[in-house]
């Protein structure tokens, strides 16, 4: 019994009898360059990225629409808000799914897109992260994002996510034996990268002077540590078929992992469980090793989750980011280039729609589209996306076919 | 946002963690929670109420200069992670003038303080806080 069990697990026969073998596909992407739009509330950021798919699709049958939104409860006072987006781009007749799911919403909008597709539901359905982060000042923003916090233990005695990341960066430090200056290289080469990149936010290059001498936000956590709040919308489609021949982008894998807990109750705060239990399903998913893929997107809210992030999806070995990244070896050029759109740090913070952010650039830099031109050209790209301190995350195996 | 003014039971009904740091400790296997839960690694589902001791060391801390805005007036806050008795709790550090004192290892008490005015006419919410044992 044991053996048929065994044959059947590693016989291809089965897994064409047990798994559909529809592909899905990202046919259509959008980003409206994060900044702050004060003209724009969320409905108008929505079009803007939303049109913008809808007219590469043509007629695509849109299924469904889902919404990775964070915090407009508590920033613009409005819930049930996919209806209200739909309505004003004259498709209200077409369910508008809101995921809430922090700054991770993305990640599990893309996930239940997919599996929509996958599962035959809808031939294709566009994911939009639509985030307006500046109709507050900021310590009122704080206050939102301490929701992403265990609010009971640690978002009401004033915890926030930036002084949960300043205890992982202190930790690390000690760990591997970095003093604040090697950690500093995170915001620099984000900087230079963003410093090339037309769409980022920050567009500006940082010294090390610069990094050392801003502002301390959760000491040692300084404000160019900090990937900056913005306003914005970004955009994909999901069909179960190419719309085109050319360059066409392939989802070969996706994952979800999850480690909720209290702050007090981890063991470590420099090993994100949650990213490598997604990182690993998305690999498997996708038949590939983490060795294989040569382009990632990491969501570096803080610099230290950026470095964290990298090292348990398996890209990087646990300490060593801040070497690897100093000599140059995940910059374009490399077999592995992490960040190549300088990453949440220049493009900024979308709270929940920063995820489609890093979705839509890695499609870009796969497609070789500008400003990715010089990228060369890569077959397999993988895109992680977090919910606050390890609480969820979401790892996405893009591939270039065709 | 609206100021929240009016929130008794969902503060009420935290006293025993907050006031007391009342932890649960699973009948079966012994393992100590805080904050409580329903259901133990073991499996098990029986807990008694176990008060966690009122002293011990700090694990790891930083200066928060960036607050949530019931706490403008009051920052920078020191957030510290603090094991009492082998249980890990996050919470506010205070009573320290120069946090450079402040170094993992030290011992510390747990002190009794208002945490937050809840708005205008709202509660005023208490709670623990943690305090160096020799000052700082």
């Amino acid at each position: 019994m044991t053996i048929f069990r065994e044959y059947l697990k590693t016989s291809h026969l089965w897994q064409l009898l047990v798994f559909n073998t529809t592909e899905v596909y990202i046919v259509a992407h959008s980003l409206v360059p994060g900044s702050r739009h004060y003209e724009k509330g969320l409905k108008e950021l929505f079009a803007e990225a939303f049109l913008k798919v809808l007219d590469q699709v043509g007629n695509a049958n849109l299924g469904a629409i889902y919404v990775a939104n964070a915090f407009s409860e508590v920033l613009q006072d409005q819930s049930v808000l996919g209806a209200y987006l739909m309505d004003y781009v004259g498709l209200r007749r077409i369910p508008a799914i809101r995921i809430e799911s922090g700054d991770g919403s993305s990640g599990i909008a893309v996930l239940e897109a997919y599996n929509m597709v996958k599962a035959g539901i809808y031939d294709c359905v566009a994911v939009v992260g639509v985030e307006k982060m500046h109709d507050v000042i900021n310590v009122k923003l704080n206050k939102a994002l301490s929701t992403i916090t265990d609010y009971e233990y640690e978002g009401f005695f004033g915890v926030t996510p930036a002084a949960q990341a300043a205890m992982a960066m202190k930790e690390y430090m000690i760990k591997y034996g970095y003093d604040y200056e090697d950690l500093a290289i995170w915001p620099i080469k984000m900087h230079e990268r963003g410093s090339k990149n037309p769409l980022a936010y920050m567009k500006k290059q940082a010294t090390l002077k610069d990094v050392l001498e801003s502002e301390v936000v959760a000491d040692p956590l300084r404000l160019y540590d900090v990937a900056p709040a913005v306003d914005g919308s970004a955009a994909v489609v999901l069909c179960n078929k190419p719309l085109k021949s050319d360059a066409v982008i392939r989802i070969d894998g996706i994952g979800v992992g999850a480690y909720g807990t209290y702050t007090g109750q981890r063991d470590s705060l420099t090993e994100l469980y949650s990213v490598r239990d997604a990182a690993n399903m998305a690999l498997r998913m996708a038949h590939v090793s983490i060795s294989d893929v040569s382009l990632a997107e990491v969501h570096d809210t803080y610099s230290i989750l950026g470095m964290l992030a990298l090292e348990s999806t398996g890209l990087v070995r646990p300490g060593e980011t801040p070497r690897l990244l100093s000599a140059g070896t995940l910059d374009v050029g490399n077999k592995l280039v992490i960040n190549a759109s300088g990453g949440l740090k220049s493009m900024g913070f979308p709270g929940g729609a920063s995820g489609m952010y890093e979705l839509a650039l890695m499609v870009m830099e796969l497609m070789n589209v500008k400003p990715f031109e010089s990228l060369g050209r890569a077959e397999l790209g993988i895109v992680q996306d977090m919910a606050g301190f390890d609480l969820v995350s979401t790892s996405i195996v893009l591939r270039r076919v065709g | 946002m609206v100021d929240q003014r009016l929130s008794i039971p969902r503060y009420w009904r935290r006293m025993p963690q907050y006031y007391r740091l009342e932890g649960v400790q699973c009948v079966k296997c012994g393992r100590v929670y805080f904050p409580p839960r329903a259901v133990c690694e073991c499996g098990s589902r029986e807990f008694k109420p176990y008060p966690l001791p009122s002293t011990g060391k700090l694990i790891n801390f930083t200066v928060l200069y960036s607050v949530p805005v019931e706490f403008e007036k009051m920052k920078p806050l020191i957030v510290g992670i603090v094991d009492l008795g082998g249980v890990k709790v996050i919470g506010q550090i205070v009573d320290c003038m120069d946090p450079d004192k402040l170094n993992p290892g030290i011992d510390v008490e747990v002190v009794f303080r208002m945490v937050k005015m809840d708005g205008t006419y709202g509660l005023i919410n208490y709670g623990y806080k943690f305090r160096p044992i020799n000052s700082c």
